[in-house]
């Protein structure tokens, strides 16, 4: 595929470079292709077969579909994922702006930031191995709330469904504030200081210059960071293994879990092929409803 | 910028409160990871004890999942997925921008693509596939998986910095008679140094992190990654004791835990630009 028309530039027709450019992308494509692609659309047809690894792949159309009405785990799974997405989207979120404003411009910012960092660089696995231990029944959790007088002391937080999600999204805020917070700072730093001056010396100060200023011109990067914690958080799968497994019994299972289950414990290739293609179009219609609608509010201030 | 002496004590203040809250965790799994098995309390986790048991703790669970191989595996694993994944995202780069292949923006789609769909629509092809093609529980099929899904990043990254390089450094070299290749050797690849170790460090700590491929594709203690060893040791067939799970999730989190110490602002930009 040499540049032989008139599209491709003037000078990689005369160096002529056209099949030592494929030569130089094909490792790329390839890997790309063969290890996400091929696997992706195997994904999507195994989704309308009963596939279960033993017998050949039997077309069943949207049976495997039709049975998420009546398959309650699925419905419980589809539940906790939505705590989970409201759950991380607002609480991390909110907890990371406040570091970032709190934090902004101070002398030693970056020493009391330190605490917020430090459980980012987790994995989800290690996340899930302390907080299982500190949510153990009679463990930390319960000896603080005991200690502060306040309400769950005495909840087996692991145990009970809807407090095990609950309990794991505390887990992930502890483990996400930082991050975004990060991101926040970030911001900060890029907002221009003379709208900042200008409404100091009008007299605005503290929240009104919060709410009028710093927020809106904040918007663009709050849209990145709720738009990153909703990607993840339709996808957590790691501290949900870890910590409970997605038990007691399937009480705690989010869309990943199930999915994972479906497929590698029970066999059941078709239908967690099905359950992962839900995910995917879920992921897929949020971050896009998301998106538009974040561009059409921006559209709207100016 | 004035603040006013109430509004600097409340905001330090705010912030140091908020930081211990944050640090009660941290100082749980320090006490209990370094207690010994024999002495742990489940009614005291709030104190130290005199006992040292960190090392009796993680010989324990050397012996248990064979922690010593995960993390050999995964040394592996992070080191040369990533670094596959960066010559070969800049060698796609360089063919994109520099080579002006035709329709390179669409290649680029392609490949940058990759990274859109949830891991979740890859596992069972994934695991099936590898079954047939005898790559299941081998290191050699996890280093390919890891450089797969490292490569968008990393021709993303390098489509960007080669659109900001003089083309003339180009042609002057075609006009010297130098080949593509030697170009891309000798110029291009080194300058694009930094900036690829700044996805290989990435990319590092993803694949330090990851669980998810991992638990799918492989199964033997000498194969399997470290945070697979470590759910294997929290389930509860293991029988392992909290100092034990305690101390071997603070020695696998040492190595990210580090690095990202070491590069907390290159992490926020390249978590913005590795999502969107």
């Amino acid at each position: 595929m040499t540049a032989t028309t008139s599209t491709g530039p003037q000078r990689s027709r005369r160096i002529g470079t056209g099949w030592s450019a494929l030569g130089f992308i094909s490792p790329a494509v390839l890997v790309v292709a063969g290890l996400l692609y091929a696997p992706f659309l195997y994904t999507v047809f195994y989704s309308f077969t009963d596939y279960d690894g033993l017998t050949s792949p039997k077309w069943v159309a949207l049976d495997n579909f039709k049975k998420f009405l009546d398959d309650p785990a699925l419905t419980t799974s589809i539940r906790n994922t939505l705590f989970w997405v409201v759950g991380t989207t607002i609480v991390p979120v909110a907890i990371g702006l406040l570091i970032a404003l709190l934090s902004y411009g101070i002398k030693g910012g970056t020493a009391l930031r330190l605490p917020f960092m430090l459980p980012y660089a987790l994995s989800g696995a290690g996340l899930g191995v302390i907080w299982g231990f500190i949510l153990q029944s009679d463990g930390a959790a319960n000896d603080l709330l005991h200690f502060l007088h306040l309400p769950g002391a005495d909840i087996s937080f692991l145990q009970q469904s809807p407090y095990n999600t609950i309990a794991m999204i505390v887990a992930m805020t502890w483990q996400q504030s930082g991050v975004n917070a990060l991101l926040f700072l970030v911001g900060l730093q890029s907002i221009p200081t003379q709208p900042l001056e200008a409404a100091r010396l009008d007299g605005a100060g503290g929240w009104k210059m919060f709410r009028h200023i710093t927020w809106p011109l904040l918007a663009p990067l709050t849209t990145v960071v709720v738009g990153l914690s909703l990607v993840a958080s339709l996808k957590t799968f790691d501290i949900v293994w870890v910590t409970t497994q997605g038990g007691p019994g399937r009480s705690s299972e989010t869309l990943a879990v199930t999915m994972y289950r479906d497929a590698f414990v029970s066999s059941d290739y078709g239908y967690g092929s099905a359950v992962a293609l839900v995910l995917t179009l879920v992921t897929g219609a949020v971050t896009i409803a998301y998106l538009r609608f974040q561009i059409r509010g921006q559209e709207k201030l100016r | 910028m004035k603040e006013s002496k109430l509004g600097w004590v409340a905001r330090r203040g705010t912030l140091a409160l908020l930081g211990l809250i944050w640090l009660i965790p941290v100082y749980l799994l320090l006490v209990n990871a370094f207690k010994s098995t024999d002495s742990y309390d489940a009614d005291k986790i709030w104190v130290p004890d005199k006992s040292f048991g960190l090392f009796a703790n993680l010989r324990d669970a050397w012996d248990t999942v064979g922690l010593g191989q995960s993390i050999a595996s995964t040394a592996l694993y992070s080191v040369t997925g990533p670094a596959l994944a960066v010559v070969i995202g800049a060698m796609a780069g360089y063919a994109i921008v520099v080579l002006r292949l035709r329709a390179g923006f669409w290649w680029f789609l392609l490949l940058f693509g990759g990274t859109v769909f949830p891991t979740q629509m890859l596992l069972i092809p994934l695991f099936l596939g590898y079954s047939w093609a005898d790559l299941y529980d081998r290191r050699v099929g996890l280093v390919l998986i890891y450089t797969a899904v490292s490569i968008p990043l990393a021709a993303f990254v390098m489509r960007n910095f080669f659109t900001g390089v003089a083309y003339e450094m180009f042609e002057a070299a075609r006009v010297e008679g130098a080949s593509t290749w030697h170009i891309f050797r000798k110029i291009y690849f080194p300058l694009a140094l930094p900036a690829l170790g700044a996805v290989f460090i990435l990319e590092f700590a993803f694949i330090w992190n990851d669980l998810l491929f991992g638990l799918t594709l492989s199964q033997s203690d000498p194969v399997r990654p470290v945070m697979t060893a470590l759910s294997a040791l929290s389930s509860a067939y293991a029988g392992s004791s909290v100092p034990v799970l305690l101390a071997a999730g603070l020695v696998m989190s040492l190595p990210t835990v580090a690095v990202f110490l070491a590069a907390q602002r290159m992490f926020a930009r390249g978590l913005a630009l590795g999502q969107f």
